[in-house]
Parts: C-alpha cells; structure tokens; sequence
C-alpha cells in the first residue's frame, strides 16, 4: 500500500573533520548549516580584503564593499550554479562591490596630463626601508586610473592571478584584461618611475626588458 | 621609427602584454634595440609590475573581520531560515502580499496557484531569487544598494507581526469568504488529490493532532519522511482554542483546506509550528508549512512524505 517516498530522507551530515571543500561548503550553507558559511568567510576574507582595499585604495569603503559583498554572498548562494569556483565567484562579488561604490562616488578617469602633475606632486623622497610609504604611494597612484583598469591591476598585477582567472573575475574575455592592464601600467609608469632604481626592482625590470628587447 | 620620434608607453606596455600584430611588434623591437630612451619607459613598465606584485597585502584586520560576523549573524537572524531560507523569505513576503487579508480582491489567485502546484523540486527554488531583489550584486553583476533593500524587508515582516487578536479577525473574515476563495482554489488543485476526510476550515472547529515534540527541525528533515518525527509524538489535544488554533485557521484558509497534523517544536533553532496537510495521501504525501510564533511563514510550503 506504501509507496516509497518520493524524497528519500536526507542523510544527516555529521561534523566531518575532514577538509571540506568550497563547493560543500556552500551547499552545506545553503541546505542550513549555520556555521558553513562563515568557514567560507574566515578561508578567504584576507584575500578580499586585500582585493576590496587595493581597488578602493580606502580602508572604510573597502570595509564596506567587503561586508556587502560578504553579506549578498549570503543570501545569494542559492543562485551559485557552480560553473566557476567560489572563490572566483566570491572575487567577482567583492569586486562588482568595488566598482560599485566606485561608481556611485562617480569617480571621474583622469586624465593623462593629471596624471604627470600628479606624479611630480606627488613623488616623496622615498625611505628605502618603509614599505609602508611605498604601499601608500602604490595606493595612490592607483586611484588615479579609471576604475576598469584598476580592478584589473589589482587582480593581475597585485594579487598574481592569471590573466585568465581574473578574465573570469571580471567577466570580459582575456584580451580585454590584458589591454586594460596594458593601459594601466603606461599611465603608471611615469608615476612609479623613480621606485625601479631600488636594487630588487631594477635587476628585475632590466631582465625583462632584455628579453622584450630580443624577442 | 628612429631618430628622436618615441613609441609611446601605451605601445609599449602592448608590447610587453603580446597585443600587437605581428608586424608592429617587429618594428617596435627593431626600434627599442637602437632607442635607449624607449628601452627605458620599457624598464619602467615592467617596474610597475614589479612594484605593484612588491606592495603587501595586509591581512583584514580584526575590527572589519567582527563587523563581518555580526553583520551575517544579523542576517542569518532575520531570516531564520538558513540558506535556502535565506532566499525565500522575501518572496514569501511577495506572496502573502496578495494573500486575501492584504489585499481587497480575493479573486486574485495567489502565487502558488500560478505556478504548477506541486513543483517545489529544491533544484528549482533558487529561480525564485530574481524576483527577491535582496542581493548587493545581481546576477548580472551590477549591484543594487543594500540599504533601501533592508528597509523594505524589514516593514515587510513589521506587517507580519501583526497581533494575534488582529490576526485572527482578519482569519475569520477571511473564513467566511471561504465559498469565493475554496471556489478559486478547487480550479487549481490537482485532479488526482485524494478527498480530504477532514472538516472544512469553513467549519466552526477544524481537527488536527496537536503534538509538542520540542524537536528541532532542519530543511532537510522537512523534506524528507516525517511520520517518525511528528507520528508518534505525544498528542496533547486534537483542537483546542489555543492561539496556535487561530494561525492554523489562518493557514488553513490560504491552503483551502486544514492540516492533519500540527506539531509545536522549532525549525532552525527558531520557535516554529510545522503544519502537516495532505498533499496526496494515496502516496503518502504531505505539503509542509513552517510557520513561526506570528504566524507568519518561515519556510517556503514543501512536500514531504509521510510513511
């Protein structure tokens, strides 16, 4: 008389200490786990941060972005349909976030001729020892691109992601993140020039200016 | 190009990325190999990539990273629901807001009604997020602000938590239209629905068994087989005039017909009632209601079995 049931009873997850990975994770968060969603959290939110706080080059705003992001994380798991990772699925959140609240403070690209002044404004003797003036310095520079190639950088050039990752970060094919970066780093280099006469960064630049050089 | 005429760093940094054609990238070399100031803008762009990978990247700090945790643990509070609860809350919300009692046409079908009745597969219910603009960032990458968002959700659960008393008389005036909204309800249900052996909730007293397991429910035991959760329970009255009688009027009016079992515990750790109506009882099928001490819903309706 009894048919099966149509939905077979959930196995009961018990606390395995085994890793767990992203993906299961986020369907533990999303079948109602109440602490599988902050494991996310804890595992990838310096590098969040890192991402929100380089592309708003702010430590408020990026507190902000990161929340929201976090939070819209939260209540969109459902939608994650898993054809990416998670962590490229949170990236892609943090930094909508970002350009977000980038464009709502209605930033402004500069441009080009701003940008020298800015860089002979702004070029403070540099303390070799202070990394923390170089990282300022790095910020500020920055903020002086347009919000497209700056999120690019950062991704890119900062965090070290593979131009492919951070093509799927941001959603455009690949030779756009390479030309926004392109673009980047030319109206850059005027400003952090006089950084590649410290030893480490010189050695560097030169190598790969040889072998640019000899094709 | 020779002599004093320069590529530019644009050009350059091309280069150094691989987006030139063939042809360019050439002639770009050819010329870098006699031009040292070229050579040189072609150094500092390959420093900028040196500097920028050089700058550390902190690690959160503590402060923004509590901020973080309560701003989830708000979240996951006024939602109750846990993931998937999460996302349908809200449409919850969108739903009882065409529900008889907040609006002045009860012709109006509800949702469920527009919707194939007993398609509540769990694969399907995130496709009811779009229609909840909560999230920061939408599918499509742009972001919606957060805050207005919150407001909204919050004077929608504000109306829920209507009193009792209030609510109640709504249910009853609600009941007593029930030959107009029984009427709208029969066109949708499904042909194969056994006939509910229970009284109508037209009736002056509905019958169900009351239990208070006290257990605490999980999505997942909702959507699985009940008949040992809330069957052999301890039935502490059949119909009483408690105030869970009123919301179990209250839901049995939108559902067109009374639960079989009403049991008292919690769902997610949250003070719940699960409200038990046949769905199919030839197979031994349930549709589930979760509602909170309000009355109002904390899970979307689903099926469960019941064997």
């Amino acid at each position: 008389m009894n048919s099966p049931p149509e939905t077979p009873p959930a196995a009961d997850e018990q606390t395995a200490k085994a890793p767990v990975s992203d993906a299961d994770l986020l369907t533990r968060h999303i079948a109602g786990d109440p602490h599988a969603f902050s494991e996310i959290v804890r595992r990838h939110r310096d590098r969040m941060w890192a991402v929100a706080l380089r592309t708003l080059g702010d430590p408020d705003e990026a507190a902000d972005a990161v929340q929201d992001a976090f939070v819209s994380a939260y209540r969109k798991a459902g939608s994650f349909r898993g054809e990416a990772a998670v962590t490229t699925w949170l990236h892609r959140i943090v930094v909508n976030a970002c350009l977000d609240r980038m464009r709502r403070k209605s930033v402004r690209p500069v441009a080009d001729d701003e940008l020298v002044e800015a860089a002979e404004r702004d070029t403070p003797v540099l303390d070799q020892t202070a990394e923390r003036e170089v990282s300022m310095e790095v910020s500020a520079a920055l903020k002086l691109l347009p919000s497209d190639q700056r999120a690019a950088l950062v991704l890119v050039d900062m965090m070290g992601y593979s131009i492919e990752d951070a093509a799927q970060v941001l959603e455009v094919p690949s030779g756009t993140v390479k030309s926004r970066c392109a673009r980047g780093r030319a109206k850059l280099a005027p400003i952090l020039s006089h950084l590649r006469n410290r030893s480490d960064l010189s050695r560097v630049s030169s190598a790969k200016g040889a072998e640019l050089r000899d094709g | 190009m020779t002599g004093d005429t320069h590529y530019d760093l644009e050009i350059l940094a091309e280069l150094a990325e691989g987006l030139l054609d063939a042809t360019t990238a050439m002639r770009v070399r050819e010329h870098l190999a006699i031009c040292d100031p070229c050579g040189e803008s072609l150094a500092d762009l390959a420093a900028v990539r040196e500097v920028l990978a050089a700058t550390p990247t902190p690690a959160m700090p503590m402060g923004v990273a509590l901020r973080i945790d309560r701003a989830l643990a708000a979240e996951a509070e006024s939602f109750r629901g846990g993931g998937v609860g999460l996302v349908e809350a809200p449409a919850w919300d969108d739903i009882m807001r065409d529900a008889p009692w907040e609006t002045s046409s009860p012709s109006q079908p509800a949702p469920w009604e527009r919707t194939p009745h007993r398609d509540p597969l769990p694969e399907k219910e995130p496709e009811l997020e779009p229609a909840v603009r909560l999230g920061v960032v939408g599918d499509d990458g742009t972001v919606v602000p957060v805050v207005p968002t919150r407001r909204r959700g919050a004077n929608r659960r504000r109306r829920w938590a209507m009193p009792a008393a209030a609510a109640a008389g709504v249910a009853a005036a609600v009941i007593g239209a029930t030959a107009l909204a029984a009427g709208t309800l029969s066109i949708s249900a499904p042909p194969d629905v056994s006939p509910v052996p229970y009284a109508a909730p037209a009736a002056e007293t509905i019958q169900y068994t009351l239990t208070d397991s006290n257990y605490n429910y999980t999505d997942a035991e909702l959507r699985g087989s009940l008949l040992d959760y809330i069957g052999p329970g301890t039935i502490v009255g059949t119909t009483d005039n408690s105030g869970i009688d009123k919301c179990v009027r209250q839901i049995s009016a939108l559902v067109g017909t009374s639960p079989f079992a009403v049991d008292q515990g919690f769902y997610n750790g949250q003070e719940a009632n699960i409200l038990l109506f046949w769905e199919n009882q030839a197979k031994n099928t349930v549709r589930v209601h979760v509602v909170g001490p309000q009355c109002d819903n904390v899970r979307k309706p689903g099926l469960a079995s019941w064997k």
